[in-house]
């Protein structure tokens, strides 16, 4: 009997110690990796972080028919590693502390960025966000800014006839 | 979609499909005392026959292939898929490999054309390992007790500055006008 009322108090003495998670909030610690989204405003489709994402949850795909840029982000491949946070140049992806991730579709994993893409001034093709070549202008010189309208094939060959002229 | 099919307890069957053991910790982190299943009418049950709902962690690798079917069809009628982990919902870091299959959806698909079996509800858990908290969040979501929060987004650019030289060799008067 003394054991038994011994056992009684130990469990009262300690609580429960079961979390009430569905029915009330838990909380997440800090630094805790979770969903990765991306702002759309601050991005500007360079793709760093499509070549740094061992799993390929990042893809970048060129719709040349309408000059848009997707950049395509899908949980279901990710593994919350932060590269992409790392490499960002403007800190539009980040890693939140979301974790309820859950689905009834895999429709639902995907965020897709939409951006629209500058056409070459001599070519015609598209080949860069305009809001890449917005985000590259402040650290060109001035008098070379007027190159970062052309593609790149266009532009080692305006480049390369500026040289010529140089010389003689 | 949700389904109002398991009103009361929701006994589960776990196979590991050839996962890392990452997720298959987090599945017992979750029958522990300390998050406590059980109380949810959630049971960890021995055999596929006893179950309603079939849990997969890892992607379906080819050697646990014929496995997995045979688990999957052992299921009786009604049945539930909680699919948990990346590697699951949609192939993970594997998504490439020659020896994996590529996660639930390309295991329907072999399902439908040489099986002949219906689809049941599923529910994607992606995390690498996915929180023991969150498992308990894609049940709730599976029986329609929580909201699903995860939604698809698509983003168009509506207004774009016209790209015109003089707007390039004056970029930082655009900048400061914009902000």
């Amino acid at each position: 009997m003394g054991a038994r009322f011994h056992i009684f108090k130990e469990a009262l003495r300690t609580g429960v110690v079961t979390k009430k998670y569905p029915f009330e909030p838990v909380k997440v610690p800090e630094g805790f990796r979770g969903k990765p989204s991306i702002d759309v405003e601050k991005c500007i489709g360079c793709e760093a972080c499509v070549n740094v994402c061992p799993p390929n949850a990042l893809s970048a795909e060129v719709d040349l028919n309408k000059s848009v840029k997707r950049i395509i982000l899908f949980l279901g491949k990710c593994i919350f590693c932060g590269r992409c946070q790392d490499v960002c140049p403007t800190e539009a992806i980040k890693l939140t502390r979301e974790f309820e991730l859950s689905t009834l579709t895999t429709n639902d994993l995907y965020q897709v960025v939409e951006l629209k893409m500058a056409e070459c001034e001599i070519c015609g093709k598209p080949y860069a966000t305009i809001r890449q070549i917005l985000f590259m202008a402040k650290n060109v010189p001035k008098d070379q800014r007027p190159l970062l309208l052309l593609c790149s094939e266009c532009r080692s060959k305006v480049s390369a006839k500026y040289i010529s002229y140089a010389r003689w | 979609m949700s389904i109002k099919l398991f009103m009361k307890s929701l006994w589960i069957f776990h196979l590991n499909s050839g996962s890392c053991n990452a997720c298959d910790i987090e599945v017992l982190n979750v029958l522990t005392p300390y998050h406590d299943v059980e109380r949810l009418g959630i049971k960890l049950v021995a055999s596929p026959r006893h179950a309603d709902a079939i849990v997969f962690t890892g992607p379906i690798t080819r050697e646990a292939l014929p496995k997995a079917v045979r688990a999957f069809t052992a299921v009786p009628e009604p049945k539930a898929v909680v699919a948990i982990g990346s590697c699951a919902c949609g192939g993970g870091i594997w998504y490439d490999s020659y020896a994996i299959i590529g996660g639930i959806e390309a295991f329907y698909k072999i399902l439908r054309e040489k099986y002949k079996v219906k689809i049941p509800p599923t529910v994607y858990v992606p995390g690498c390992p996915p929180k023991p908290e969150a498992i308990i969040y894609g049940i709730a979501v599976l029986r329609g007790i929580l909201r699903q929060k995860q939604r698809r987004t698509y983003f168009t650019e509506e207004e774009v500055p016209e790209l015109t030289k003089d707007l390039i060799i004056n970029i930082e008067k655009y900048m400061e006008s914009k902000s």
